[in-house]
């Protein structure tokens, strides 16, 4: 009896495992047919939370998880207000208090509809932080809002300041539309704040406290705000 | 006869302006300071740097301009509510009020006119910037403008209740 019962979970396990090479094959033969497949790119990472802040992609993060504050930025690349903001506060803000680990800064993609390029922007920048090259691309698209505002011209914006193989990486992430799903989550994530408008900035702090902030802010206020948050017990 | 009653329209313009503006400015700068709409409410310092923040976000004044006026404009709303509510020195409060929601009219006007994507500050806590928030910063000022005209002509007659009228002294 024993040797039968072996033999039938011998053969069960056999046939589960014939079964799932049988359905697997194939779509490792499709990936590696297909050029424009993202079979290139890096697979995208799992959400993480930090400071009670869910649904975090990690490549569109900055700074340490540890950090007193956590800032979610919701913002459009084609909006003025917003290229304002990353200009003028939020890379200082990298500068002085994400780089020395205060601050854990998380940027959530907000396209608006009334933005025609703001979702392919999205979707460039997306893949690039996906290869690691998202602050250069970012402050590509951000400097050169009104270029290719006017000649819709996204793919070019990035590709000046890719190399060839990441560009390559990048498009093939984009044309895959795998990173599309988790622009969509941070979209939601913004209906449900409520973001009515961008830049939305909303910043969380370690004792559970929330504030949001709305539009853009001058580095000097945002800075004596952020001091006392980070000098919070 | 009319002039000298307790009650006639300028006294009941001056009265609900008293009640209606004292009331908003009380509680205007007690959200500001105390935050009732968040949870858990935050520090003091924390509530003025974040009203500094909704100031800085309408671009009309330089950083320190922020600053300096989210430190000292929700102490001015309690203080200058109260004083209008009392009714000492009715006049120069009066001025001074309607002196402030005319620059907030102002200030809320030009960032409808410029289309700012911003929030209106009035009461710390963020509202959209609507025509409805232009018309209701309107309606506070041409209420704040009729109290302290009528305050002024008011002033230039005796007090019905304190003062003997002409018509009673003949």
């Amino acid at each position: 009896m024993n040797r039968r019962l072996f033999l039938a979970l011998a053969l069960t396990g056999a046939l589960s495992a014939a079964t799932s090479l049988l359905f697997a094959a194939p779509a490792t033969t499709r990936k590696s047919n297909n050029p424009k497949a993202p079979a290139a790119a890096p697979a995208p990472q799992a959400m993480i939370t930090v400071n009670g802040v869910a649904d975090i992609d990690p490549a569109t993060a900055f700074g340490s998880k540890s950090a007193t504050v956590t800032m979610e930025i919701f913002s459009d690349f084609q909006c003025p207000a917003c290229k304002k903001l990353f200009t003028d506060t939020t890379q200082k803000v990298m500068e002085n208090y994400v780089t020395t680990g205060k601050v854990y800064l998380v940027h959530r993609d907000f396209p608006l509809p009334m933005h025609a390029y703001s979702r392919v922007a999205a979707s460039y920048a997306r893949a690039a932080a996906h290869i690691g090259k998202g602050e250069v691309v970012d402050q590509a698209l951000f400097q050169n809002q009104e270029k290719w505002e006017a000649n819709g011209d996204v793919k070019g914006t990035v590709a000046a300041v890719l190399s060839p193989a990441d560009m390559k990486k990048v498009q093939a992430l984009v044309e895959g539309k795998t990173l599309e799903p988790l622009i969509e989550k941070d979209k939601q994530l913004g209906q449900t704040v409520p973001v009515n408008q961008t830049p939305y900035s909303v910043l969380h702090t370690k004792n559970g406290q929330t504030f949001p902030v709305v539009g853009f802010v001058s580095y000097d206020v945002l800075k004596t705000f952020l001091d006392q948050l980070v000098a919070q017990k | 006869m009319m002039q000298s009653a307790p009650f006639n329209f300028r006294r009941i313009i001056i009265w609900i302006g008293r009640i209606v503006l004292s009331g908003i400015f009380i509680y205007a700068g007690y959200a500001k300071l105390f935050r009732p709409d968040m949870h858990p409410r935050p520090p003091i310092p924390i509530a003025i740097s974040l009203f500094a923040l909704q100031i800085d976000s309408y671009q009309m004044l330089p950083p320190w301009g922020s600053l300096f006026v989210a430190k000292t404009l929700p102490f001015a709303e309690i203080a200058i509510g109260l004083l209008l509510l009392i009714g000492w020195q009715l006049r120069v409060w009066a001025t001074l009020i309607t002196l402030i929601v005319g620059g907030f009219f102002a200030s809320v006007l030009r960032a409808y006119a410029l289309r700012l994507d911003i929030n209106c500050g009035c009461f710390a806590k963020p509202e959209p910037l609507t025509g409805m928030t232009v018309l209701r910063d309107g309606a506070l000022l041409l209420l704040a403008v009729l109290m302290t005209v009528f305050a002024f002509q008011e002033a230039r007659k005796p007090h019905p209740w304190s003062a003997s009228t002409p018509e009673q002294s003949t």
